[in-house]
């Protein structure tokens, strides 16, 4: 039972601040709550623990105590053998030989074929919502592909072109990984945005918790927990950056078959705007490619942005059959 | 066609800029101006007890600056509020680790400068010898599944799901046995500050 907000202290609610997934009704008490200075100050205490504790990392003493905790982690994470399952154990001794032949082969069966996996990609231009059967969403954006597989234990993607965004359903005693290159996002129940970039990939979290680590055993560095707001990108070989800002309004956008262009590079907005189109739109001099624009555009909508190109940009477009070309309006000086 | 969505210009991004997915939401600096009316009295009472007073001020007024620029915020107050303190804490060790740099070059001959830089060590930390005691037994005297449930969210980033996972506990368990560390720790720095 979740204990009801007037018996909370100040440890509960700082327990509570870390939750993964924060229950919006506890915002009202809250707010409450931590108006009294006395309260307050139980807070500030915890809040002391908390970040003084830090420092201890590297003590002797602490060091012990960690690996203790961490033998506990890997004991968990080593995969258990199948055939330790007692649902299946039980009935083959009641039910005699020629049954027990019969449940193994059938074991065997489904141990070898492994999950059942779904392949859903979209072409350039194209965006596509697709139901899982654990009640997650994904949402495919341009020319991507992702398979899907999910067993009893664990929710598996791959993507293995373009972008995608995840709403998770919520399921402790099944994460979710989204697999890219050499990295693994994992979460158990939030929404997360993927999305395969020039030199690796780059995670942006819109609710909750996940973690980003390296899917490969060579490099066993720890996952980073990556919280809503906040994002990573990594490298094709599974190294992970600092955390960044989440780029919330450009995934919100394509959400909406919209792209959002904030005060940035026009060479930067092209490629992102030639991600959903198969003719792409190219500057005849680099060097424009340095001015910066603005804008929010319907995804498919040429017209628009060409107009808008040629208006706030003094750009004159010249459409060929496999790109259109982006030069200086003839006697236009900036 | 939709020539009403679609605007370019120039010039830096447009104040009322036309992206409104969510609804009107306040903007980042009336958001954080509020997020530290609310919590500016507590930081500075924090703060006096990491750094002296005067620097306290100060670091309250930087902290805010920090803030200011560092973009999108979850708006969850204590998540922000967590946001917020830990941000102080960080400019205060900062703050620490300079003052004691200051005073080790003016105090330490110059051929003594190697022997100075090993004793910099301890001034970067802001936690005091007593405090680290004090904070290290009561981490060491936990429970054993509390004090795991701590060391696995704070020293390994793993989440309350993950966490329940690994021990095979309810995600109500672990947040239980998160609140009885964070009441024994933050009683063991209340006797230590």
């Amino acid at each position: 039972m979740r204990a009801p907000p007037e018996d909370l202290k100040a440890a509960d609610w700082f327990a509570r601040s870390r939750e993964a997934v924060q229950d919006p009704a506890d915002e009202a008490p809250w707010l409450e709550w931590i108006q009294d200075t006395g309260h307050q100050q139980a807070y500030e205490n915890c809040e002391l623990a908390w970040e003084l504790s830090a420092e201890l990392r590297g003590s002797p003493t602490l060091t012990v105590l960690l690996a203790g905790a961490d033998a506990l982690v890997s004991r968990q994470r080593a995969p258990a053998a199948p055939a330790a399952r007692p649902r299946w154990r039980v009935p083959v001794w009641q039910v005699g030989l020629a049954a027990s032949l019969l449940a193994l082969g059938a074991f065997a069966w489904l141990y070898l074929s492994g999950p059942m996996i779904t392949e859903y990609s979209t072409a350039v231009g194209e965006q596509r919502t697709v139901a899982l059967a654990d009640g997650s969403t994904v949402f495919i954006n341009t020319d991507s592909q992702v398979r899907v597989a999910l067993s009893r234990n664990l929710r598996r993607v791959e993507l293995s072109r373009g972008e995608a965004l995840f709403s998770v359903s919520h399921d402790p005693g099944r994460p979710f990984e989204v697999h890219a290159l050499q990295g693994v996002t994992t979460a158990v129940g939030t929404q997360f945005d993927v999305e395969l970039t020039r030199g690796g990939a780059a995670v942006s979290v819109l609710e909750g918790t996940v973690t980003v680590g390296a899917s490969g055993t060579a490099t066993p560095a720890l996952p980073v927990a990556v919280s809503a707001g906040s994002g990573v990108g990594y490298t094709q070989a599974g190294a992970v950056s600092e955390l960044r800002p989440a780029e919330v309004n450009r995934i919100q956008g394509w959400r909406s078959q919209r792209i959002v262009f904030n005060d940035i590079a026009l060479d930067t907005a092209l490629a992102e705007y030639n991600r959903y189109t198969r003719t792409p739109i190219v500057l005849s001099d680099p060097a424009l490619g340095s001015r910066h624009i603005n804008g929010v555009f319907h995804i498919g909508d040429e017209a628009a942005f060409l107009s808008a190109m040629e208006q706030g940009l003094h750009l004159k477009a010249t459409r060929a059959t496999t790109q259109t070309v982006l030069e200086p309006e003839a006697g236009y000086t900036p | 066609m939709k020539h009403d969505q679609s605007q370019v210009s120039a010039g830096p991004a447009d104040a009322s800029y036309p992206l409104d997915l969510d609804g009107p939401e306040p903007s980042h600096r009336a958001y954080v101006t509020m997020l530290f009316n609310r919590h500016r009295v507590s930081l500075q009472r924090y703060l006096m007890r990491l750094v002296p007073p005067d620097d306290a001020a100060e670091l309250v007024q930087e902290s805010y600056y920090r803030l200011l620029r560092h973009g999108e915020m979850v708006r969850v107050d204590a998540m922000a509020r967590s946001f917020l303190f830990q941000t102080a804490t960080n400019l205060a060790r900062d703050h620490h680790r300079r003052r004691a740099t200051h005073r080790a070059t003016l105090h330490i001959p110059i051929e003594d400068e190697e022997i100075a830089q090993d004793h910099l060590g301890p001034d970067e930390q802001l936690a005091g010898e007593q405090t680290r005691a004090l904070l290290e037994r009561a981490i060491a005297d936990l429970p054993q599944d509390t004090r795991t449930v701590f060391l696995l969210h704070r020293f390994r980033d793993l989440t309350y799901p993950q966490i329940a996972e690994v021990m095979s506990l309810s995600g109500r368990t672990v947040a239980r046995k998160m609140a009885e560390a964070m009441e024994r720790l933050s009683a063991a720095v209340s006797e230590a500050t």
